[in-house]
Parts: structure tokens; C-alpha cells; sequence
């Protein structure tokens, strides 16, 4: 997928709130590197086995 | 004692001579808020200020410490608190225009906690808008500025709180911390900031920033005010998820600077954008240490390579989650590049966040193994000293997008981990701006950070260096 695409489909989550295009534009350029981020992170992470949390209701004193 | 004498006892002293009706508590709080007014337009430090409210206070403190109704530690101490605290019937923002007349009903748990103790909340500090930054430049309310030199930042997110403290606005104040927002400022404004363990300071009735890496924290002048701060404040709370179930806190009783055979980490390969007027001063605390029997070990953790782009990410997307509601409907209120972030958050996927936490735990994992070699990994708190507002949110240096050894992995990864940390003032530069350590301990360890701390303390007095204003 090409970087422009990336870049629509994570601002297509946005849909529904009213950004001028100036602030699209900033949002745009954060986004940017996050689908690498995510990646490096990935190979990072591959042999951690996956977390699993439960939330045990707390005793009171 | 006349104001200015006063103004300059830290908490342990201030308490031992309120105890001792040798100074009277509306002495102390009139000070702190004459003090406050004296120099306040240069430092924009406070939202809030409870003048009227907290000398009133003070008057009913005097008369019941009189009658022998003495509550410990904190009783008639004039403290102040980051604006994320909500307080009942007194404006509580969060640094943010949506919020700027909000009166909560009730009190977060840590002002009850601190009520229950007799202290006497004078003001609500400045931050950055819900703790989102690490500059306090991103306020609805203006940027917070450094008492070293008003023309730097005093750091973020809690900067407001490390400025009251370090200009001698009360010797006590309390902030949160979500990626290095306790530390960072204690650092640019040559004070001792502690964040402790994650769970250990209910954080019930303060704003989220991100809930997996949010931790209360305190700033003051000395370890041992830190201790004195925190004993009050700590304790389980069944109403805060994170909260754990602990021992009656005892920070202060046992609280021991000798620290003969600590073996004390050092990661030697994050440190070289460390700027070298910073890295002189850390080398010569490691010489302190040294000097009072430690052992430094050299070390690399190849793994934290990764803590700042995954504590990114997951304070990214936990922020998106939690303002989500409030940025459907109000997001041109936001500080603009606090409404970037949160945007930027809210176009991470539920898998991506997975995958960090994926990332997170193999980083855990790695410093658990650290942790079974050493008991504390220290290193400069910031690379750098403050710098200058007009360098904007980029003047920090933060890279939190690539791994790599940077020192922004460093200052992530405590909070991204839930683990204990201290910074202390360790220098001064050429600039007459303070340099500052950090001490990072084991999960649950924040005895024994907050011992080196002290020892070190007991050895220097970096500490006690006041900015010129």
C-alpha cells in the first residue's frame, strides 16, 4: 500500500469530527511513520507470548 | 523568624518548628502566598490560588495544634497540587479551556488524604493541557516558566508544580506523571521530584492521561521531605484499579542513607547525546556513589531501544481512548498540539496497541533480569538542561520514534513500566541551569531508591542551590 494510502486509511477513523484541512494536514504528518513504528514494534515483540490481564476485584481492609 | 527565613525551611524543618509552635502555620501560609504574589507574572505557575481559603485554614490549624490536636508531619504545611487533582468547590481545569470553570463535587483521593493530614492546599499548579506534554508550554492558561531563568521551560507535565517548589512557593507539591512528567520538570528546575511504584498513590479523581503508565508523584527540596510528603498520601485505595495492597507506609522510619555494596547500573551506551556538561556532573555522582561503597556496574539493555517508541504508542492510544467522548465534541478546544496527539491516538488500531503491549512485555521481562544483577539503573534525568521556551515542544529532544539509544528511552521507560524513580538535582552548568539524576529501582523497591537518594543527599548539596529569582 502506498504511504498516501496508509496515511487516508488512519485518518479515516477520524471520520465524523469536523477538522479544517490545516489540522488534517498536521494529523497527517504525525501519523506519518506510525505503520513503521507499529512494524518494528511487531518483529520486536513476535516471541513475547501474548498478555492476558485479568482485573481481580480489590479487598477492601 | 522574619518571611524570608521562613520561606527557606524545607518540610522537615518547617514541620519540626510547626510542631514546636516555633513558626505558626498561618506564618508559613502567608508567606508561601506573599511569595507567591512577589513573583508569580514571571513564573505562571498557578491556575488556582486559595489565598482567603487557606490562611482561614491556617488560622483554624494554629488554633488546634495549640490546644495539643497535632496530626504529624503535614498539619499546617502549605502545600500545592498539579490541576489535574479534582478539589472540591475549587476550579479544577487540567490546564484546558473545556474545563476552566468546572468546580467538582467532591475531592480526589489524594486531597482527602492530605486534608485528613492538616495540610494547606494553597494553590492548583500549571501543566500542560491533561497532561499531555513534557514542557507545560501546552496550557490553555500559558506556558509555565523556569524560576532558574524565566526564559526556559520549567518542563512538563507538571512543571507549575516543580516551579512553586523550587522559587520556595511551599515546600511541597504534587504532580502525576505519565512518561516523565514528575522527573523531567524536579530536573530543569533543580529539585527532587519521586514518582514511586504504579499503584502506590491512589489516583481516584484525577484526570487520566494515559491509565496504564499514570502514577501521582511529589516534588520538594530534599529526600527526606519527599518522605515525610508521600508516608500520608500512600495507601491501597479500592476505588483506583491500579491500586495495591501495601503496608502501612513508613518511607520516612526507614529511611537509611547507608547504602555500602548498592550495586548501581549505569547504561553507558544511552548516554552519549547525553550533552557533556550533564554528563560531567552524573559522572561525579557515580564517584559519590562509589565514594559511599557502591558498586557501578556497566550495563546495556539492548531491549530499551524500544521503551520510547512503545510508551508512544501506548500512551497514544490510551489518551485517544480516554478523550475520545470530549474530542468528538470539543476538539478545536483542545491546545492544538495537544488535539494533534490525541488524533494521531485515535487512528491506532486495537491490534496496534496489542502489539506494543506485546513489545512492552519483552522489555519487562528484560528488566527483570537487569534488576536481578543490580539494585538501582541511573542516569542524567534529561540530556540536556532546559531549554529555551521560544525552542517550542521541540526543544526537549524527545525521539520517540525510532529505536534507538537515545536518551528519550531512558527517561520513557520507568513510567512505561511502573517503576520507582527519584530525580535529584546532581549540578549545575556554566548557564546557572540545574542539572539533574535520576534513580530508578525495582518494582516495589522504593525504599531503596529513595535511601541512595538520600545518601547521596548526605554526601552533596546540589540540592540546596536555589535559582536567583
Amino acid at each position: 500500500m502506498e504511504t498516501t494510502d496508509k496515511i487516508a486509511r488512519r485518518l479515516a477513523l477520524l471520520e465524523g469530527i469536523d477538522l479544517p484541512p490545516a489540522d488534517l494536514e498536521a494529523i497527517a504528518a504525525e501519523v506519518a511513520d506510525l505503520d513503521r513504528v507499529v512494524a518494528e514494534l511487531e518483529a520486536f515483540g513476535r516471541s513475547t507470548p501474548w498478555m492476558s490481564q485479568q482485573t481481580q476485584p480489590g479487598k477492601k481492609d | 523568624m522574619n518571611r524570608a527565613e521562613v520561606l527557606e525551611l524545607n518540610l522537615t524543618d518547617l514541620s519540626r518548628r510547626l510542631a514546636a509552635r516555633e513558626v505558626s502555620s498561618t506564618e508559613s501560609v502567608s508567606a508561601a502566598l506573599d511569595r507567591l504574589e512577589q513573583i508569580e507574572s514571571k513564573l505562571n505557575a498557578f491556575i488556582t490560588v486559595l489565598r482567603e481559603p487557606a490562611i482561614a485554614e491556617a488560622k483554624k490549624v494554629d488554633e488546634a495544634i495549640d490546644r495539643g490536636d497535632y496530626r504529624g508531619p503535614l498539619h499546617g504545611v502549605p502545600v500545592t497540587i498539579k490541576d489535574m487533582f479534582e478539589t472540591a468547590g475549587v476550579r479544577t481545569t487540567g490546564g484546558s479551556k473545556i474545563l476552566k470553570d468546572w468546580l467538582p463535587e467532591n475531592d480526589s483521593a489524594l486531597v482527602e488524604k492530605l486534608r485528613a493530614a492538616g495540610a494547606i492546599i494553597i494553590g492548583k499548579t500549571n501543566l500542560d493541557e491533561f497532561g499531555h506534554g513534557g514542557t507545560s508550554t501546552l496550557s490553555h492558561f500559558g506556558p509555565v516558566h523556569n524560576p532558574w531563568n524565566p526564559e526556559r521551560i520549567a518542563g512538563g507535565s507538571s512543571g507549575g508544580s516543580a516551579a512553586a517548589v523550587a522559587a520556595l512557593i511551599g515546600p511541597l507539591s504534587y504532580g502525576t506523571e505519565t512518561g516523565s512528567s514528575v522527573r523531567r520538570p524536579a530536573s530543569y528546575c533543580g529539585i527532587t521530584g519521586f514518582k514511586p511504584t504504579f499503584g502506590i498513590i491512589s489516583r481516584q479523581g484525577s484526570f487520566r492521561g494515559a491509565w496504564s503508565q499514570d502514577h501521582v508523584g511529589l516534588f520538594a527540596r530534599s529526600v527526606k521531605d519527599i518522605t515525610l510528603g508521600l508516608d500520608p498520601v500512600a495507601g491501597f485505595d479500592v476505588r483506583d484499579p491500579a491500586s495495591v495492597q501495601q503496608e502501612t507506609p513508613a518511607y520516612t522510619a526507614h529511611l537509611n542513607p547507608d547504602v555500602k555494596n548498592l550495586r548501581i547500573g549505569v547504561l553507558r551506551p544511552f548516554l552519549d547525546s547525553v550533552n557533556s556538561e550533564v554528563r560531567q556532573a552524573f559522572e561525579a555522582a557515580l564517584k559519590a556513589f562509589a565514594g559511599a561503597g557502591c558498586a557501578i556496574v556497566d550495563l546495556d539493555v539492548p531491549e530499551l531501544r524500544y521503551a520510547a517508541m512503545t510508551s508512544m504508542l501506548t500512551s497514544s492510544a490510551e489518551s485517544a481512548g480516554i478523550n475520545r467522548h470530549w474530542f468528538r465534541e470539543h476538539h478545536r478546544d483542545f491546545v492544538p498540539h495537544v488535539a494533534r496527539g490525541i488524533a494521531a491516538g485515535m487512528t491506532i488500531t486495537a491490534s496496534e496497541y496489542l502489539t506494543a503491549q506485546k513489545a512492552r512485555q519483552r522489555i519487562r521481562e528484560a528488566l527483570r533480569a537487569v534488576y536481578e544483577k543490580v539494585a538501582i539503573i541511573a542516569s542524567p534525568t534529561t540530556a540536556r538542561v532546559a531549554p529555551p521556551l521560544a525552542d517550542g515542544v521541540k526543544g526537549n529532544g524527545d525521539d520517540t520514534r525510532h529505536a534507538s539509544a537515545n536518551h528519550s528511552n531512558l527517561l520513557r521507560f520507568p513510567s512505561m513500566l511502573g517503576l520507582p524513580g527519584c530525580s535529584v538535582p546532581c549540578g549545575i552548568n556554566s548557564e546557572y541551569l540545574p542539572i539533574g539524576m535520576q534513580l530508578i529501582g525495582a518494582w516495589f523497591n522504593d525504599q531503596t531508591v529513595l535511601n541512595l537518594a538520600a545518601a547521596y543527599q548526605s554526601a552533596t548539596d546540589w540540592h540546596t542551590k536555589r535559582p536567583a529569582l
